[in-house]
């Protein structure tokens, strides 16, 4: 069969998968390299496990080793780029201090060298003060297999499929007037890892992660134009489904051709508003459901880290509002009664959603803020150890809630965030339905937000109007908010209803050497009272 | 060339190689391109690196770590097409698969990196050498970090205080060829085999009741240039002088900018140096307004734009700054006292627009000019003024006057009468590099300042060293208080 286009569409997904990457990669998981077997494959536990049995021999009290399989897919409309690496990771815990070795080759060699340089790691360390680690316990798996949930695997459909809908859009997109696609590509990304510790868990997984980046451009006249990222397109647990679906809930209600539609719709409606200078000073904000997000991540969703509360990454990211966690646990007033942050890592389609975390730990769900009130904090084994006296007062168990990840078996386990959750209202209210309970003030979307290094004040950007008796009557120029975390939360005054909830996917910068990982977080819009409109580019 | 002439086996990792050298990637090239299936043109880019690392955290080490990965990127264009795949295995089948994998992508997909027709021949390249590589650096072994990290962090706990830092040494190497040109010359976007080391060292001390926070830190490729002690002395020093900060009014303050603030600020103004290109005149902080009746877009090349006293440059050969060689790389100067004289642009604008043929390189590393007022005489000539030792998390408002938001961090003095009276508490800052640049009072020796490239995959810009003065500028715009330390 000629390898054109046509020919390939018309045979389908077989003759599409022919037209990927030939594999396999190589791994040598006896005496000679052969093709890299699916992650459930005995031959791989094998293999981790001779990595664990030379880091105990040259004396960890503890150890894991992640193997990781991570293809890569970028989706232009014209052009496909693909990335595939094979990595692994050991980490060895000696003394209180932990050494961590890793490389691309998956060979019993490469295993032995990295089961030795990790306890060297932790040894060379171990020679200088007292260090105690206690991890705390974790149920045994001795093997699991887990694989995400997808409708349309990414990597298993033409790559002309996906191109041909990405050129879809932008012919959409052009036929609507004064409108166009200012970016247009999607990302897929797929990984397999296996896990293994010297206690004996042995897990594999396989996880996906899409998304795209949609951004419209409006053009009216020569002054009045604007643009927008259509919503529903943040990095996601799943497949291809993420751009084919009709609707999903919590993403979107429509298809992308309608949100598409609508959202320049939309976008004419607010071009059309006549424009306001900012007046500096405190007014009720209706914030949309992306702004809420970006406010609970980057405010509480930092915070509450609580290896960043104790200080690790003061040379990096920076410290936590909560300066005293043990202290703060149970008592500290972190935002409105109404106010509820929960965590987990189990939602379908959202990012962080794993079955166990990077040290075998299948995570909980667990309540971070409860009605206005710290409860928790983000946990990995050796830092659930650190809440073992809090933990014990308030009659619960010392578990990790297994936040432990990194982006591949090359980069050590961090404690990494979760999933977040900003519980609802009682009431079905939506962004539309608080402007409309608004007498006076103003609503703010999409806005993105800066944080200090203690994750305690910030400042907002992005499109601000002004309400009046309910309906936004003009839009304010150049306007953006500042900030206190704690004083932003306690102003909390409505909260949109269930139906109004939307998911968004977040990347994340941790740790030195930094690592990107992904989580979501979901939340409604939002009514705060008091916040502190301001003129951004005003200096002094 | 024959399949098979390639080794068996998996790439050897012995811990004495910690990166590729020359051979082998040659080799490995040379490999990929005898793969090659159906003529047109094989690239292959081969990127290796090691990182030896070393973090702590409240004066106890949290991880030490040996790392080192591979990128191979394998692009074929055959006739009008382009496919492009990457991975990170050297064993003959994943390297026959990725060429594979690259061709179905070119029979499929058209080539949208094809250069324009009509583009000269290539003109012979020479690459100068670059100060890139620092045994010393390559030589730190996981025993020396361990003692070094046990040094730095002494001093902090012997006074009660909590250190927080980061020791990484680095190497990698880079190879891009064609198989259009398998021996020299090199075309402008192949590179021949460059290897580099990267050193960094910083930390952070805080008291135990988080009311004071001092850093410092350096980067750079020798780690022999880099004093440990010192730093973690003076992070301890800044920590102690920072605490119990006092509140401020915000307003326009004469400020000293320690050379890190300094780098710090100069970064958005390193972003903005490219020419904007023809269908984009007016975007950017060095475009004029447009001459209506000439048509014309015009820039402000040849006018003055800063101090006189500022003049940022770079030469390939300064044993300080060394960068990833570039074909006929030349010094060059951006702004000469005062006076921009250079934007960066690329070699298809070089030939449309300039009528020359290689690029121009952005201030990937630079040395900024100074004088010789030291830090102490500056605080001595201040009536009232701001001690400021770095900026963090600095934001871009404004694309034409560079106008920026962003906020102290880890040590804000007040002076008053020529002398440090209080710690203050940290500002977010509302101001543009351009309008301090205009506004200097005094200038230091310059040094070099804390600029790593974080990501060891980088294989763009492997190393951007700058060296800068400390600066008294006045009227710098602070515009509220934050609260955290």
């Amino acid at each position: 069969m000629n390898l054109t286009r046509r020919n390939l569409l018309k045979a389908g997904a077989l003759a599409a998968a022919a037209a990927a990457i030939p594999r396999p990669l190589l791994a040598q998981l006896g005496r000679t390299p052969e093709p890299l077997p699916p992650i459930d494959d005995p031959r791989l536990k094998a293999l981790a496990s001779s990595a664990l049995e030379t880091a105990r021999a040259a004396g960890a009290v503890y150890a894991d080793v992640r193997l990781t399989h991570s293809r890569l897919r970028t989706f232009w409309p014209v052009y496909t780029a693909d990335d595939e690496s094979m990595e692994v990771g050991v980490r060895a815990l000696m003394d209180g201090y932990w050494g961590f070795a890793s490389g691309p080759v998956w060979s019993p060699d490469e295993m032995a060298r990295l089961g030795r340089e990790a306890v060297h790691q932790a040894k060379v360390n171990a020679l200088g003060k007292r260090r105690v680690v206690e991890l705390a316990a974790v149920p045994v798996v001795a093997s699991g297999n887990w694989v995400m949930p997808v409708a349309i695997d990414p990597f298993e459909i033409s790559p002309f499929e996906v191109q041909d809908f990405l050129t879809s859009l932008d012919l959409y997109c052009g036929r609507i007037p004064d409108s166009g696609l200012q970016q247009n590509f999607a990302f897929a990304a797929v990984q397999e890892k296996a896990f293994a510790s010297t206690e004996g868990s042995y897990c594999t997984q396989r996880f996906y992660r899409t998304e795209g980046s949609l951004i419209v451009r409006l053009q009216l006249t020569k002054e009045r134009a604007g643009n927008f990222a259509v919503e529903g397109l943040s990095p996601a647990g799943m497949g291809w489904e993420l751009y084919t679906a009709e609707r999903i809930p919590r993403l979107r209600e429509h298809s992308l051709r309608e949100e598409i539609r609508r959202g320049i719709e939309e976008l004419r409606e607010e071009l059309l508003l006549p424009v306001k200078p900012v007046d500096v000073g405190r007014y009720d904000a209706v914030l949309d459901a992306p702004t809420v997000a970006s406010l609970v991540d980057k405010t509480l969703g930092r915070a509450t880290e609580l290896d960043r509360a104790l200080g690790f990454e003061a040379n990096a990211g920076g410290t936590s509002y909560l300066t005293d966690p043990f202290g703060m646990l149970g008592s500290y007033q972190a935002g409105a009664p109404a106010f509820t942050l929960t965590a987990e890592r189990s939602e379908p389609g959202a990012v962080a959603t794993v079955k166990w975390d990077d040290e075998g730990v299948a995570p909980d769900s667990f309540t971070l803020v409860k009605d206005g009130v710290l409860t928790d904090f983000q946990t990995t084994r050796e830092s659930a150890g650190w809440m073992k006296n809090s933990y014990a007062k308030a009659g619960r168990p010392v578990r990790s809630h297994g936040c432990a990840g990194a982006p591949s078996a090359v980069e050590a386990p961090l404690q990494q965030a979760p999933n977040l959750t900003l519980v609802p209202g009682r009431e079905a209210h939506d962004f539309d339905a608080l402007v409309s309970g608004t007498a006076r003030g103003i609503a703010i979307k999409g806005a993105g937000i800066d944080m200090d290094f203690q994750h305690s004040s910030g400042l907002g950007i992005g499109r601000v109007f002004e309400i009046k008796n309910g309906k936004r009557v003009a839009a304010i120029d150049s306007a953006g908010f500042l900030f206190r975390a704690t004083e932003l939360w306690k102003a909390l005054h409505a909260t949109g209803g269930e139906a109004s909830l939307r998911r968004y996917g977040m990347m994340t910068e941790k740790g030195e050497p930094a690592e990107r990982c992904y989580h979501s977080v979901t939340a409604a819009p939002v009514v705060v009272k008091d916040l502190t409109l301001i003129d951004p580019q005003r200096k002094a | 060339m024959r399949r098979g002439d390639g080794p068996a086996r998996l790439v050897e990792s012995a811990s004495s190689a910690r990166i590729l050298s020359k051979e082998e990637c040659d080799a490995i090239a040379r490999r990929v391109i005898g793969f090659a299936r159906g003529g047109g043109e094989t690239r292959v880019r081969i990127l290796s690196w090691w990182n030896g690392e070393l973090r702590w955290a409240r004066n106890r080490v949290s991880l030490a770590s040996d790392r080192r990965d591979i990128r191979v990127e394998i692009s074929r264009t055959v006739g009008v097409g382009r496919g492009s795949v990457g991975e990170n295995q050297l064993d003959d089948a994943s390297l026959e698969a990725a060429v594979r994998g690259a061709e179905r992508g070119a029979v499929l997909s058209p080539n949208i990196l094809r250069p324009p027709p009509g583009m000269p021949p290539l003109p012979h390249a020479t690459y100068p050498r670059t100060a890139l590589w620092s045994d010393a650096t390559y030589a730190v072994t996981p025993e020396t970090r361990g003692e070094v990290a046990r040094a730095l962090v002494a001093p902090a706990e012997a006074q009660g205080m909590l250190s927080a830092g980061y020791l990484e040494m680095r190497a990698g190497s880079l190879v891009s060829v064609s198989s259009e040109r398998l021996t020299d010359p090199y075309a402008p976007w192949d590179v021949p085999y460059a290897s580099w080391t990267q050193a960094q060292c910083s930390m952070t001390v805080r008291d135990a009741q988080g009311t004071g926070s001092g850093w410092a830190g350096l980067s750079g490729s020798d780690w022999g240039k880099i004093d440990g002690v010192a730093l973690a002395a003076r992070a301890l020093e800044k920590c102690k002088a920072s605490q119990h900060p006092v509140s401020l009014e915000p307003g326009r303050y004469t400020v000293i900018l320690e050379p890190q603030a300094v780098a710090d600020l100069m970064e958005l103004v390193a972003a903005s140096m490219s020419r904007p290109a023809p269908e984009n005149s007016g975007a950017g902080p060095w475009a004029l307004a447009p001459d209506e009746a000439l048509h014309l877009w015009r820039t402000k090349l040849g006018l003055k734009v800063l101090d006189e006293r500022i003049t940022i440059s770079h030469d390939p050969a300064d044993p300080a700054l060394g960068i990833l060689a570039e074909p006929w790389m030349q010094p060059v100067t951006w702004f000469d006292k005062g006076v921009l004289t250079n934007l960066a642009f690329d070699r298809e604008y070089a030939l449309d627009q300039l009528n020359v043929n290689p690029g121009l390189r952005g201030m990937v590393g630079y040395r900024m000019s100074g004088g010789d007022t030291s830090i102490d005489e500056m605080i001595a000539t201040t009536a009232r003024g701001l001690l400021v030792t770095r900026f963090s998390d600095i934001r871009r408002l404004d694309e034409k006057s560079l106008l920026g938001t962003g906020l102290t961090r880890d040590g804000l003095w007040l002076i008053e009468h020529g002398k440090i009276t209080k710690a203050v508490k940290n500002f977010r800052f509302t101001e543009s590099p351009l309008f301090a640049l205009n506004a200097i009072e005094q200038l230091g020796v310059p040094v070099p300042v804390f600029r790593p490239v974080k990501d060891p995959y980088d294989a763009q810009n492997p190393l951007t060293p700058a060296i800068v003065p400390p600066l008294k500028v006045r009227d710098f715009s602070f515009t509220s208080t934050i609260d955290a330390i």
